[in-house]
């Protein structure tokens, strides 16, 4: 699988544990429902620690960081903030988290959900996002992902192997092309050989998917 | 009353000028400019054996610039990045003082920053600026970097973390793709306020 290439007119990358694809999940799947069309959806499992810094919170409050400056804590609260009053308006909870998670479970589901049983990928989303900001989902364990699997409709009987041969392999193997392709976080979008980081695309996305007729919007948080 | 903080030096502070006027204009709403100083963000170079972290800003930011190239041109904007970002401090000190309409000098200063790579931390530039542009008020050029530093703890107390960024009531939105709730707030304000009247 290339990063930039698809047959599907636009590719969606997300991950679980950010809260800015959390928000960005509901308007995609709408505007894929307004438009008739299969977005290409894949996995992009952030490496947070690797750029922002790490930490832990325990009852909400901070009892291990790592690498992480003032500047980047009030960055943080800030995208928090403002990610949640989006989901409350979308009609979800989103509570901080409390670690930095390994999503690569949850991902690895979306490539398997593709493959096995792509009509039921909007309701995976549904079934995994709202509960993971709820703090309801351990998705490190494997058992839970299969849960959640099952709970949209999607078998879960092979997922295992998949999780830890195939779909490992190419999770990993698309892990290592984003950067040199010009991603680096997500919701990704991929029109062509454009990449735009972030839902406030949507509305140009759109144009361009409907033909580019009439004048080209700016940026917004469509609501 | 709409509040926004902006810097020169800030393309997205440039990109959000325009729209920002066209709402509040188009709204009636008072608006008041305020500046903020962001932090310098150059484009990191490739250096050989590269993290993954410094990997990840580089691309960040190569992806940043291409972005607001694109949006601007969508607004008539020809975008020249310099080499280097610089401060725009002085600049930011004069709009710190504009007690009538700054909005001529905040054209022309993003213009002269993004066009001509002018220094808008040099006194001549800044002074010539103003020499262009009528009513924005008494600018004391001498003072202007004490009039940013009181500014600037302003906008920090207000928790600004970047620019362009907007205060409305208790609500703080960072980025002109948030007009959309912005303008909402604005038409609620307004209806409250007709209300009161009748």
């Amino acid at each position: 699988m290339e990063v930039i290439k698809s047959d599907a007119p636009l590719i969606v990358y997300v991950d679980v544990k950010s809260p800015y694809a959390f928000v960005s999940i509901k308007p995609t799947l709408e505007l894929e429902k307004e438009l008739g069309v299969e977005f290409d959806w894949r996995p992009l499992t952030l490496d947070i620690p690797s750029y922002l810094g790490s930490a832990e919170k325990r009852g909400g409050k901070v009892i291990r960081s790592e690498g992480r400056s003032q500047t980047a804590w009030n960055t943080i609260r800030y995208s928090y903030r403002d990610a949640r009053r989006y989901a409350e308006r979308q009609g979800y909870i989103l509570k901080g988290t409390e670690k930095i998670w390994d999503t690569s479970i949850a991902s690895i589901a979306i490539l398997w959900v593709r493959q096995t049983a792509r009509s039921r990928l909007s309701n995976f989303f549904e079934v995994v996002y709202p509960a993971f900001w709820r703090r309801e989902l351990d998705v490190e364990d494997i058992s839970v992902v299969e849960n959640c699997l099952e709970k949209a409709g999607v078998s879960s009987q092979g997922f295992r192997e998949f999780e830890s041969g195939d779909g490992r392999t190419l999770h990993d193997n698309l892990q290592k092309q984003f950067h040199a392709k010009g991603i680096y976080g997500v919701p990704t979008y991929v029109i062509g050989d454009e990449v735009f980081f972030g839902r406030e695309h949507l509305p140009y996305l759109r144009w361009h998917l409907k033909g580019r007729v009439g004048p080209t919007p700016d940026i917004a948080y469509e609501i | 009353m709409l509040t926004v903080f902006i810097d020169f030096n800030s393309p997205a502070s440039y990109l959000a000028f325009e729209p920002t006027l066209q709402l509040v204009k188009r709204l009636g709403t008072e608006l008041r400019w305020k500046p903020f100083r962001t932090t310098l963000q150059p484009i990191p170079e490739k250096v050989p054996n590269e993290s993954q972290g410094q990997s990840h800003r580089r691309v960040r930011a190569l992806a940043r610039e291409r972005t607001h190239t694109h949006y601007a041109k969508l607004q008539g904007i020809e975008l020249k990045f310099p080499v280097a970002p610089s401060r725009t401090d002085l600049a930011l000190g004069v709009l710190a003082q504009c007690s009538k309409d700054p909005e001529n000098f905040i054209r022309k200063a993003f213009y002269a920053y993004w066009h001509d790579h002018f220094d808008l931390n040099d006194a001549d530039i800044v002074r010539e600026i103003i020499e262009q542009c009528e009513n924005i008020g008494d600018i004391n050029i001498a003072q202007a970097l004490d009039s940013l530093e009181s500014a600037q703890k302003f906008a920090e107390n207000a928790c600004i973390i970047d620019a362009p960024a907007y205060m409305i009531g208790e609500q703080l939105f960072i980025g002109r793709e948030h007009l959309p709730w912005i303008e909402e707030i604005l038409l609620s304000t307004k209806t409250d306020s007709s209300r009161n009247l009748e």
